[in-house]
């Protein structure tokens, strides 16, 4: 889904905006209050990810976020989020000491993953199973009631350049059409 | 459909052929087991004569994906495959942790089990580690993912396979190649709605007439990702199934189908979709439909 507030859109439940709690599910049925701004899950450790930090720095009122749930085996997303806000990224994108398997930032811009590290602090529940351990610490977090971070990031997706150099590559799938490398379909000969 | 101007290798996995122009031999199906919890072998066993009793009536062929969560399932599934599959049957094994990746080459390495397995999958969290054991213990066929973070476009897919997107020292190809894999099958990497999702499609055409490999994909885990699907309780295992569909249609030659117990919807879809594509390659650019075709099984 997209939200104005969540320009990335992703799987999540919107709740109260000027809540300065989102949650991060990993593995877990275990739902959060209503008063906390935004929860739901994540599954991978590149561009789930990717979506949390842009979806969080979008709205500023938004100062923690809270990780729970059991981390999923091999790709480590949780771990991961939290090794992105501890140590950011390295020259070529990769999130520094992360313990997941493709543990990459390749479609934000640097200053967005900064932006995200200042704004919120992580609380890393990871592994905790008691619901009501996770609930008290939601509860400390809204009573503490910090400001919002200021005006909301929206980060830009970075695009790939695409590299059509090969336009005279023709594939035929009937004698009376051609294909070209674009998938573009036209009569032979037009 | 398609006809493929660039030379189609065809790989001959312990018997199982994948690979060649479209319509030559009929999609391999791969049926994942063991995905969640304790490997229950006795539903596992159900699943696998299920699975094979479908590909003996179709003429698909059918590779259980194995799925290893934990160290101490190694030994349990390695067993379970020994007991259980015929002798010769290739299979894949599904780890996501590299240790465990490791310590499974060991396993079927001390097993004899190499010269069967294929290996899922190589991608761009290859460790070091891990390219050591595979050059030790090497199996005779990989998996190469090729998704790019950077870049989720079929050129995106070419870019990891030719050179990693400068995230390792090396693209995904020559990695399988420095380590022995002699039979490499690329997986075009299906992405959530909103990624690109229909990349995982478009890539398999690009990447057969590029490279001639086998191409194939999970698209299944598209369909598992679309939450809008909810909505539509009895329709859901209907999309699943036969979103595989999109890719012997795109040239592709494998699908890695989710789980097991889902053979019995998508055995015959797709030896369907092999009938209409054989049909029209056939007559259309004279490709040969193999003996062992679901054409060939249900029109002689």
């Amino acid at each position: 889904m997209k939200n104005s507030f969540y320009p990335w859109g992703g799987e999540f439940t919107v709740c109260s905006f000027n809540s300065c709690i989102a949650v991060v599910l990993l593995q877990t049925n275990y739902t959060p209050p209503r008063d906390v701004a935004v929860f739901g899950p994540v599954k991978t450790e590149n561009i789930g990810m990717e979506k949390i930090v842009a979806n969080v720095i979008s709205n500023p009122n938004i100062r923690y976020l809270l990780i729970c749930g059991d981390d999923i085996r091999g790709h480590l997303p949780g771990s991961t989020l939290v090794a992105l806000h501890k140590y950011g990224t390295d020259k070529e994108n990769r999130v520094i000491n992360a313990p997941g398997a493709i543990p990459y930032i390749e479609n934000l811009e640097a200053e967005a993953v900064e932006r995200f590290r200042k704004q919120v602090e992580i609380l890393d529940l990871i592994g905790v199973r008691k619901n009501e351990k996770i609930d008290a610490v939601v509860r400390d977090c809204i009573k503490k009631s910090p400001p919002s971070f200021g005006s909301p990031y929206i980060a830009i997706k970075i695009m790939a350049k695409h590299r059509w150099a090969v336009t005279d590559d023709k594939r035929a799938l009937h004698s009376k059409i051609v294909i070209d490398y674009m998938g573009k379909i036209k009569g032979r000969g037009c | 459909m398609f006809s493929f101007t660039k030379k189609q290798k065809i790989l001959d996995i312990s018997g199982i052929h994948i690979g060649g122009q479209p319509g030559e031999y009929p999609t391999v199906l791969f049926g994942g087991m063991f995905f969640k919890g304790e490997p229950k072998l006795d539903e596992g066993k159900e699943q696998l004569k299920k699975m094979l009793m479908l590909s003996r009536l179709t003429g698909n062929p059918a590779i259980p994906d194995f799925f290893i969560r934990k160290e101490s399932y190694i030994e349990k599934i390695l067993d379970f495959i020994e007991s259980t599959l015929p002798k010769k049957h290739p299979f894949s094994i599904d780890i996501t942790v590299p240790s465990i990746k490791i310590k499974t080459l060991e396993h079927l390495h001390r097993r004899s089990l190499l010269s069967r397995t294929i290996y899922n999958s190589i991608h761009i969290g290859v460790t070091e580690e891990e390219r050591k054991a595979l050059k030790k213990y090497t199996p005779a066929a990989a998996i190469v993912v090729a998704f790019n973070p950077k870049d989720k476009s079929p050129d995106g897919k070419i870019e990891v396979l030719e050179n990693s997107a400068h995230l390792l020292d090396k693209g995904l190809l020559a990695i399988a190649d420095e380590v022995g894999i002699k039979n490499v099958l690329v997986d075009t990497a299906a992405l959530a709605p909103g990624e690109n999702s229909g990349a995982s499609v478009a890539a398999i055409p690009v990447i057969k007439e590029e490279y001639g490999l086998p191409a194939g994909c999970a698209i299944h885990n598209v369909v598992e990702k679309s939450a809008w699907l909810k909505n539509f309780d009895s329709a859901a295992k209907v999309v699943d199934a036969s979103s595989n569909i999109n890719i012997p249609l795109f040239g592709g030659d494998y699908a890695i189908f989710g789980p097991a117990e889902n053979a019995e919807f998508v055995f015959p879809i797709i030896a369907w979709e092999d009938i209409l594509i054989s049909e029209y390659t056939e007559n259309y650019f004279g490709t040969k439909t193999r003996e062992n075709h679901p054409r060939r099984k249900f029109f002689k």
